[in-house]
C-alpha cells in the first residue's frame, strides 16, 4: 500500500516533473536552438560573392544589405556588386566574380535565360551557387518566398473582393522572371474555376525603367476605353509598382471603384492600402531582409558540410485594408 | 592626365607673348606639339598608372584570365564606339555640328532584337546573322539619307531615328526578353585558347580590321581629309557627301555585329540597350587622347575602351562601389575636352 503509494506519488511527481521540465525545455529550447545554431554557423575566412540584378526597389536593397550584413555578422568577407539593373553589367560582374573564385557566389534576382549560363560557368568553376528568388537548376539552393502561396492567396483575394463577377485588367510583362511568372499563373489557375470573371485582352506590359508614369498612362489609357463604372473590377499586377501607377491613375481619374492588386510590400504601396479611401486593395509583402539573410545561413550550412534544401521559403504577409497595420509593423515600416 | 596640365599654360602664355610682336612660326607650333605630347603621355601615364595600381592592390587583377574577361566584356561598347569614331572622322569632331550617331545603341537593341526572335521562330544561325547585320546597315542608310539628302544635322538626324528605331525594338520584343541560343551563339560566348574569352579575339580582331582601313589605306586618309577639310575635301575633287553617308552605313553595319555579340553575351535579347549609348559617345570622345595627333582614331577608341574596362573591373575586385566608374570617367571626359578645347584655341 504504502509502496503503491510512495509508487503512485512518485509517478505522480515525475508526470509533474517531466511536464514541468518538458515546458522549462520546451521554453527553452526555442532560443537555444536559434542560439546555438547562429553561434555554430560560421563564416570565418569566407569569402561570398552578392551579386544584385539591382538595388533601386525596396525589395532588391532590403535584401542586398541584409546578405552583406549577415555575412560580416558571420566573420566573412562580402564582395557585394550591384547591376543597376543592367543585363549586360550583370553578365559582366558575374563573369568577373566568377573569375575571383569566392566561396560561394550569391545571386538575387535577375532574367533566368541571361543568367543562368554564367550560374552554370561558377558551377563549373566548382563555386557553390545560391540564389534568391531565381529557381535556376545550376542553383543548390534558392531562397525565396513561396510564390504560389503568394499567388493564390492575392488571386484570391482578388476574386473574393469583387464578388467573383468582371473585368480584370493585368499587367504581364515579366512572364520570363520566375516568380512573376508563377504569380501569373497562379491568377490564371484561380480564375479558371470563376467563369464570370474575365481578363481583359490584350494584357498589360508592365515596363522597367519608368514602371510608375507607363503604369499610370496605360491605366488611363484603358479608363477612356472602358468609361463605365463597373466595366472593370480590378487591376493586377505581379509586383507593386505597376500597381502604385495604375493606383494613382485611378484616383486621377475618379474611377476609386476598381481595386488595385500587387506584391512586394513597397512601403510607398503598403501606405496607400492603408488609406481607406485609396483603391490599393492588397499587397502581399515579401520579407526581403530575413530572404537575405536566410540565404546567407544557407551559405554557411553547406560550407560547413550540411546537404540544403532545393528551396528556403520564407512566409510572405498579405496585406489587405485589414491587416496593413500588422504587417507594415513586422516588416519593420512606419 | 594632370601631368601635361602645367604644359599647357606656359605654351598658351609663348602664345599671347609671341604673335602680335614677331610672328614666329616654331613658337607656337612647338608648344603645341609639346602640349599634344603631353597630353597623349599623360593619358598613357594615367592608363598605366591605373594598370599598375590595380596589379598591385588586387593581385588577381593582372592575369590573362582577367585581362581576357575585360577584353571580352568591352567587345559589344567597343564596336560601337568604334562605329562612333568612323562617323567622327568623317563627319568632323565637332561635337555640336560635327560627326555623330546617336542611334548606334538602339540599333544593337534592335539588331539583337530581329536576330533573337529570327532564332526562336526556329531560322538557322546564317539568316538570323543577315537579318542583324540587314537590321544594321538599313539604318545607317536611313541616317545617311537624313543627313546627306535632306541635310539635317547628324545630331539631330540620328536623334530622331534613336528614336524610331527603339521604338520599333519595342514592337518587336513587347519590351520583353527574347531568349536565344544555337551553336554558333555559345561559340561566341564560351572561351578561346589560354582560357581567353572568343568575344575578346572578336573585339581584338574587328579593331585590327577596322583600324588597317582607317588608319593605312588611301580610303581612310581621304575619311580624315573630308571631316576635318570638307572644303579642301571638295576642292581636291573628293565626294563628301558620299564618304559621310558611307560612315553612317559603316557604323549602322557596327550597330547589327554589336547586336550580334549581344545576343551571345547576353543569351538572347534583353530591354534597355538604350542606356548603352552615354557610355558609347564617352568612350569615342576619350579616344581622342589616346592618339598621337589627338584626333579620333581606332586604336584610341580600342585603348578608351579598354580603359573604361579595366576601371570598372579594378573597381569590381577592390570591392569599391562600382558606382564611382561614372564619376571618373565624367572627370576624365572633362579633362580631355577642356585640354582640346585649350589646344584648339591656341591653334587659331
Amino acid at each position: 500500500m504504502t509502496d503503491e503509494r510512495t509508487a503512485g506519488v512518485n509517478r505522480r511527481n515525475l508526470l509533474k516533473l517531466t511536464a514541468v521540465a518538458g515546458v522549462v525545455a520546451g521554453a527553452g529550447l526555442l532560443p537555444a536552438r536559434s542560439a546555438s545554431a547562429a553561434g555554430e554557423l560560421s563564416l570565418k575566412g569566407k569569402r561570398i560573392g552578392i551579386s544584385a540584378t539591382g538595388t533601386d526597389h525596396f525589395f532588391d536593397l532590403q535584401a542586398y544589405n541584409a546578405q552583406i550584413e549577415e555575412v560580416k555578422r558571420l566573420g566573412g568577407e562580402p564582395i557585394a556588386v550591384d547591376a543597376g539593373r543592367n543585363d549586360g553589367k550583370l553578365v559582366s560582374q558575374l563573369q568577373t566574380l566568377i573569375a575571383q573564385k569566392p566561396d560561394a557566389i550569391v545571386q538575387l534576382l535577375g532574367t533566368l535565360s541571361v543568367i543562368d549560363p554564367w550560374l552554370k560557368k561558377a558551377r563549373e568553376a566548382d563555386i557553390p551557387v545560391l540564389t534568391i528568388d531565381v529557381g535556376s537548376v545550376n542553383s543548390l539552393n534558392n531562397a525565396t518566398s513561396d510564390n504560389w502561396g503568394i499567388g493564390k492567396d492575392l488571386a484570391l483575394q482578388l476574386v473574393s473582393d469583387i464578388g467573383g463577377e468582371g473585368n480584370i485588367v493585368v499587367f504581364n510583362g515579366f512572364y520570363g522572371v520566375t516568380p512573376c511568372a508563377i504569380r501569373y499563373d497562379q491568377l490564371v489557375n484561380v480564375v479558371k474555376y470563376f467563369p464570370k470573371v474575365q481578363i481583359i485582352q490584350p494584357e498589360l506590359r508592365d515596363v522597367i525603367p519608368n514602371t510608375v508614369q507607363d503604369a499610370f498612362t496605360q491605366i488611363t489609357a484603358i479608363l477612356a476605353k472602358y468609361p463605365e463604372k463597373g466595366s472593370i473590377k480590378a487591376i493586377w499586377s505581379a509586383w507593386d509598382i505597376p500597381q502604385l501607377g495604375a493606383t494613382q491613375a485611378l484616383t486621377a481619374a475618379g474611377r476609386t471603384e476598381i481595386k488595385t492588386y500587387g506584391v512586394d510590400g513597397s512601403p510607398e504601396v503598403l501606405q496607400l492600402v492603408a488609406d481607406p479611401n485609396s483603391p490599393a486593395a492588397a499587397d502581399v509583402a515579401q520579407q526581403p531582409a530575413e530572404l537575405g539573410r536566410v540565404a546567407i545561413q544557407n551559405v554557411a550550412r553547406y560550407l560547413a558540410g550540411e546537404t540544403l534544401p532545393r528551396e528556403t521559403y520564407v512566409p510572405a504577409l498579405l496585406a489587405n485594408k485589414q491587416t496593413v497595420g500588422e504587417v507594415s509593423k513586422k516588416l519593420g515600416i512606419g | 592626365m594632370l601631368v601635361d596640365a602645367p604644359y599647357i599654360p606656359p605654351s598658351v602664355f609663348g602664345l599671347e607673348e609671341k604673335t602680335s610682336p614677331e610672328p614666329e612660326k616654331s613658337g607656337p607650333a612647338l608648344g603645341r606639339r609639346l602640349a599634344t605630347l603631353a597630353l597623349r603621355g599623360g593619358s598613357l601615364a594615367v592608363f598605366a598608372g591605373v594598370l599598375v595600381f590595380f596589379s598591385i592592390a588586387a593581385p588577381f587583377f593582372l592575369t590573362v584570365g582577367n585581362i581576357g574577361n575585360v577584353l571580352g566584356q568591352s567587345a559589344i561598347a567597343g564596336v560601337l564606339a568604334i562605329g562612333l569614331t568612323i562617323v567622327v572622322i568623317a563627319g568632323g569632331s565637332n561635337v555640336v555640328t560635327g560627326g555623330i550617331d546617336l542611334s548606334l545603341a538602339a540599333n544593337m537593341g534592335l539588331s539583337a532584337a530581329v536576330y533573337a526572335t529570327l532564332a526562336q521562330a526556329g531560322q538557322g544561325d546564317a539568316v538570323a546573322i543577315l537579318g542583324a547585320l540587314g537590321t544594321g546597315l538599313a539604318i545607317g542608310a536611313v541616317n545617311a539619307a537624313a543627313v546627306t539628302l535632306a541635310g539635317i544635322v547628324p545630331l539631330l538626324a540620328t536623334l530622331a531615328v534613336m528614336n524610331v528605331v527603339a521604338g520599333l525594338e519595342l514592337v518587336l520584343t513587347q519590351n520583353t526578353v527574347v531568349p536565344a541560343s544555337g551553336e554558333f551563339l555559345s561559340t561566341l560566348s564560351a572561351s578561346g585558347p589560354f582560357g581567353v574569352p572568343v568575344l575578346a579575339y572578336v573585339l581584338l580582331g574587328f579593331t585590327l580590321v577596322v583600324a588597317a582601313i582607317v588608319q593605312y589605306t588611301p580610303l581612310g586618309l581621304r575619311l580624315y581629309a573630308v571631316g576635318e577639310y570638307p572644303d579642301a575635301a571638295r576642292a581636291a575633287g573628293l565626294p563628301v557627301r558620299s564618304f559621310v553617308a558611307g560612315s553612317f552605313l559603316a557604323s549602322g553595319l557596327c550597330g547589327g555585329f554589336a547586336g550580334i555579340l549581344s545576343v551571345s553575351y547576353l543569351s538572347g535579347s534583353t530591354t534597355g540597350a538604350g542606356e548603352m549609348l552615354l557610355p558609347v559617345v564617352v568612350t569615342a570622345l576619350l579616344g581622342v587622347v589616346f592618339s598621337r595627333r589627338l584626333v579620333p582614331t581606332i586604336t584610341g577608341t580600342l585603348l578608351s575602351a579598354l580603359f573604361v574596362g579595366f576601371l570598372i573591373n579594378g573597381f569590381q575586385l577592390l570591392n569599391i562601389s562600382s558606382t564611382l566608374v561614372s564619376g571618373v570617367q565624367g572627370l576624365l571626359i572633362l579633362l580631355v575636352v577642356s585640354a582640346t578645347t585649350l589646344l584648339c584655341r591656341e591653334a587659331v
